[in-house]
């Protein structure tokens, strides 16, 4: 157990963390990820408040579908939080936070309800996770990639989304703690791998995902990260608007690289990027790669940097090569 | 936890195994493999080196963390497992024999005997 965000989070199950992902990239893992905050924003003003809140344009979704957002500061574009929003009907929402920014997100949605409490949020990522989540409730298995439905779980009304953050076709699944656990033995006893925050990370590594605090946050924009995509520069307002246009205008200085180097010895966090013998970025997510055997990593490299190029890693003391590559890594 | 009475222990967490011919086998106990974790990478020691006891001659690196290798005794290093390289993962599963680290030449002959024997050890996992 490990802490994180104010939570005691598993860091593996007795499997460990290598054959826990290995089974979510061939089969299909559970993950209990109710450190995440859940806020639930309804009434009238609701489609409104979040259109002018987060980045990207509900007008793109509508209610039964997923979508993935930012919050930024209004001062410099810089990711508040990274969010998965749930339009679950014409004026409901439930918006899924990190842990540990969940307070700045509540500063933003005025009047927002912290349903976290009163439920679970479990992960059922994997090439296997709808046949297997189709053995517990067919129900919640006929839900597509990126929509949100409600269904039944042991008398309680539960709610589940095709998202995730593996790389993988998954399901999220936000269930009322008294049925959660129930909920968790039965996809377990499925054949569900249970995994913790080691394959969680690793997996998320290999997908090219960002997480906050490594690849966001603050002095980092979406532009930074590759992810302009999740802006909706068609709104005319919302937080940050005027300093993220600006930012686009100006054009990148850096952009978010995948770094693939031929031995096992994880990159780390910190570890130092040269190019032409100059220092040039920092890595900010690194491990050693189950998939593909060998050490990944990611960082901020000049904007001028193409996948092919070489740049050096220093590992502990030791100059490793590496090569510079598209995200995501699979 | 698997602690075998055939070896002696260090308190970094490392086990000794004479051989025969002034020659002592070393690795990580299996306590230490599963505080660490799933191990994906072995700083191998570098034979024909000098060691001090207590220095640091290698590292261990898992999916979680890096954790380095203190020399249980002073001496010269003989061989290391090369197999390491290809399979570290070797060290999880089998602590006290595949998983191996390296053979020492001890410079004290007796060095060994200052070293923890499983009870010793075993209260010293406890505390």
């Amino acid at each position: 157990m490990v802490p994180f965000g104010g939570w005691g989070m598993p860091l593996n199950y007795p499997a460990g963390t290598i054959a826990e992902h290995l089974a979510c990239r061939s089969g299909v893992a559970l993950f209990d990820v109710s450190h995440l905050g859940s806020l639930e924003v309804s009434g009238e003003g609701a489609f409104e408040l979040l259109q002018t809140a987060f980045t990207n344009d509900l007008r793109r979704i509508g209610p039964g579908r997923a979508q993935y957002t930012h919050l930024l500061a209004e001062a410099d574009a810089s990711v508040v939080d990274d969010i998965i929003v749930w339009w679950l009907e014409e004026q409901r929402f439930i918006v899924l936070p990190n842990a540990t920014n969940n307070k700045g997100v509540v500063g933003a949605l005025p009047g927002c309800a912290d349903v976290a409490p009163d439920r679970a949020l479990l992960a059922l990522q994997g090439p296997a996770s709808r046949s297997t989540l189709e053995k517990v409730s067919p129900e919640a298995a006929g839900v597509a990639r990126f929509r949100v439905s409600t269904f039944e779980w042991d008398g309680e009304l539960a709610i589940v989304a095709g998202t995730g953050y593996t790389g993988e076709e998954g399901f999220e699944l936000s269930l009322p703690n008294r049925v959660a656990a129930s909920m968790w033995a039965a996809l377990a006893e499925s054949g569900a791998e249970q995994a913790g925050l080691g394959a969680r990370d690793t997996l998320r590594l290999e997908a090219g995902l960002p997480l906050h605090g490594h690849e966001l946050g603050p002095g980092i924009s979406p532009l930074d990260a590759g992810l302009g995509w999740v802006v909706g520069w068609d709104k005319e307002n919302f937080t940050g608007r005027d300093a993220i246009v600006a930012l686009r205008e100006a054009g990148p200085t850096v952009r978010l690289c995948g770094l693939s180097i031929e031995g096992r010895r994880p990159p780390r966090e910190g570890q130092a990027v040269f190019r032409n013998g100059a220092e040039v970025a920092a890595v900010t997510s690194g491990n050693f790669s189950p998939t593909l055997g060998h050490g990944i990593a990611m960082a901020f490299l000049p904007a001028d940097v193409v996948a092919g190029d070489f740049v050096t890693l220093d590992q502990r003391g030791t100059e490793v090569p590496a090569v510079v590559v598209e995200l995501p890594f699979l | 936890m698997n602690v075998p009475t055939d070896v002696s222990y260090s308190e970094d967490h490392e086990w000794v195994r004479p051989e025969d011919g002034n020659r002592l086998r070393v690795g990580i106990t299996d306590y230490a493999q599963d505080a660490l974790g799933d191990v994906v990478f072995v700083e191998l020691p570098v034979v024909g080196s000098k060691v001090q006891a207590g220095g640091v001659f290698g590292e261990v690196e898992s999916t979680k963390s890096v954790s380095e290798l203190f020399a249980p005794v002073g001496g010269t290093i003989l061989e290391v497992n090369h197999d390491l390289e290809a399979a570290p993962e070797r060290v999880n599963e089998d602590p006290y024999g595949d998983g191996w680290i390296c053979v020492m030449e001890p410079m004290n002959p007796g060095a060994a005997d200052a070293l923890m024997d499983a009870e010793a050890y075993l209260a010293l996992l406890e505390t």
